[in-house]
């Protein structure tokens, strides 16, 4: 029988969440075609980590214990895993779409011959066939895409697939083995603590948030202006607003920044590109404003303003003005 | 010390992207701008940050595409960069990492390069796996997402900070000759300098062709690309920009929300 692996994600002591979402996007993939699931987790220690996964899961979980992956180290993890898997030879290899993840897949890739597929959303079948669904051009097309290989390394987005807990099964097993390779030329000397003030945006009812549209820094009043109507609200941004020094860092919403879930959140001139929609999507209604029809934040939005945002939101404004004086 | 930058093509990010049935691939007469991929330009503005620093440093700018990629090439000489070279695809459609990551191995084996440089991510493909492919088909170490940089003083091994999910930092020392992929924000790119530019159209480029490489065939087959599926309602306004206007206020007024 095909093996699908899934290798887990963990840090400093933790299983993260999105590994419980590769199993069941394995999960997923299994009733596609039967295959085997099993989990591999590697790192100093994390034989514990292990039990655990194969407690709440019920599928048998290989720890790989290697004295110096104290912290993650991409040429450990490529050379360690693909010395294990070369062995298993599976048919897929899932791991998370994250900046670990997608530091150490492709690597994985050339090491095994396999394919790589990344930033994957959706399986779907085709064929008889598994096919992955992936974003192309910031999001405004999705790739439908099928690997012809004997493996197939994949990354899969977090906060797509739901793991649901059942209680009917028994745990799984714990099988421990040992690394022998020896990081030559990677020193990871571990994680800085960057301050994690997020100027309030986790709290913030209405988020009124701002991208590349905008056109100019001095567009940003209008924005400023927008989000004054609104009770408990605070203005974010797109990563490339913040890059531009539009916007501090702490306001950015995303992958790499707050992740918020307001009870209105209002897209400014925002493409939608997946790493910040990741960090806005669980908001309750959303609201976007771009002049492109094409925008990917439209996918993601209740009600869509196809208009350049600096005319409408003075219009808006206005509109919102004479309303009021007439109450 | 010599640096490669692998740079990239790619269609303005507000340029409509529209689906070609007949091709299967995107109609590529509806774009209406090319620029260099904003990832790359800031990996290039490290590589020119590092020469400015130091002495004896030459850059040269890679990119693998079909025709029209000569034009961020020339770009990359207008910001700075020493040499350009094109490996040439004959080929608009659906580019496969494996495949750019070994056109740019077998050009780069035996020539030496200290570091090689490149953006954390395409804008078109966002496949984000160029660099540690390289990396690997190399033998060299890597990082991606790198959000700070600094050599060691010998030039042997050089100090990253890679950005992680919150805007954590993972530090690492890696042994050069090394792979690195950019994250944004990590300067802020220059634009084109006039005389670099007049330069960049006076200078030979090295052009290769992808088929007189060793070719690796693809490991995957893309088999149609569709609209994405809208998660929520998605109510479109219609009407003047008051009338939409308008309705926004009446929505939100419903929800509670003003």
């Amino acid at each position: 029988m095909q093996r699908i692996v899934i290798i887990a994600e963990h840090i400093a002591g933790h299983i993260r969440s999105v590994t419980y979402e590769l199993i069941a996007f394995g999960k997923k993939l299994q009733q596609l075609k039967s295959q085997s699931l099993e989990v591999i987790i590697l790192g100093h220690e994390v034989t514990g980590l292990a039990r655990k996964i194969a407690d709440i899961s019920g599928l048998d979980v290989t720890a790989i214990e290697h004295p110096e992956a104290t912290t993650y180290n991409g040429e450990l993890y490529g050379k360690a895993l693909s010395v294990h898997l070369h062995d298993l030879q599976p048919a897929y290899v899932c791991v998370a779409h994250t900046s670990q993840g997608l530091d150490f897949a492709p690597s994985l890739a050339v090491e095994l011959n396999a394919a790589c597929i990344t930033g994957i959303e959706d399986v779907v079948e085709r064929d008889g066939g598994a096919c992955f669904a992936r974003p192309l051009f910031g999001g405004k097309i999705t790739a439908r895409v099928r690997p012809n290989s004997q493996t197939s390394i994949l990354t899969i987005q977090a906060g797509i697939f739901n793991f649901r807990k059942d209680d009917a099964h028994t745990a799984g097993t714990v099988a421990i083995k040992s690394a022998p390779y020896k990081p030559r030329r990677t020193r990871s000397l571990g994680i800085k603590q960057i301050e994690t003030d997020t100027a309030g945006l986790t709290e913030a009812s209405v988020i009124v948030a701002v991208g590349q549209g905008i056109g100019n820094q001095d567009n940003l009043d209008i924005i400023y202006q927008l989000a004054a109507l609104f009770p408990k609200s605070a203005v974010a941004g797109s990563r490339i607003v913040c890059d531009l020094n539009w916007l501090e860092y702490r306001c950015q919403v995303g992958v790499t920044g707050a992740t918020v879930s307001p009870r209105l959140y209002i897209a400014c001139g925002i493409s939608g590109a997946t790493q910040h929609v990741m960090g806005m999507r669980a908001s309750e209604f959303v609201v976007a404003i771009n002049r492109d029809p094409t925008a990917a934040i439209f996918q993601v939005a209740d009600v869509c303003v196809v208009e350049d945002l600096t005319t409408f939101v003075p219009t808006f404004i206005k509109t919102y003005r004479k309303v009021k004086e007439n109450i | 010390m010599k640096i490669l930058v692998c740079v990239k093509q790619v269609p303005d990010s507000e340029s409509p992207i529209k689906i070609d049935n007949d091709s299967g691939w995107i109609r590529m007469d509806e774009i209406t701008e090319f620029k260099m991929n904003r990832l790359d330009e800031f990996a290039l503005e490290e590589a020119l940050v590092i020469k400015e620093a130091s002495q004896n440093v030459s850059i040269d700018a890679i990119t693998v595409g079909p025709g029209r990629s000569v034009e961020v090439i020339k770009r990359a000489i207008g910001m700075g960069a020493d040499r350009g070279i094109h490996i040439f695809t004959e080929f608009e459609g659906y580019q496969n990492s494996l495949q750019i990551s070994n056109g740019i191995a077998e050009f780069v084996r035996d020539r030496n390069y200290d570091l090689i440089l490149t953006g954390a991510m395409s804008e078109d493909n966002m496949q984000g796996q160029v660099g540690p492919m390289l990396a690997s088909r190399l033998g060299l170490p890597w990082a991606t997402s790198v959000i700070s940089l600094k050599l060691a003083t010998d030039k042997n091994s050089v100090y990253v900070e890679r950005e992680i999910e919150g805007g954590n930092r993972d530090t690492v020392v890696l042994n050069l000759p090394a792979v690195l992929t950019v994250q944004s924000g990590i300067n802020s790119p220059r634009y084109p300098s006039l005389s670099n530019l007049l330069r960049a159209n006076r200078q030979e480029l090295k052009t290769i062709r992808a088929k007189d490489l060793a070719v690796q065939a693809s490991r995957e087959d893309l088999i149609e690309i569709v609209y994405p599926q809208k998660s929520r309602a998605g109510q479109v306004l219609q009407g003047s920009q008051e009338a939409k206007a308008a309705q926004l206020l009446e929505i939100l007024y419903q929800k509670s929300l003003l």
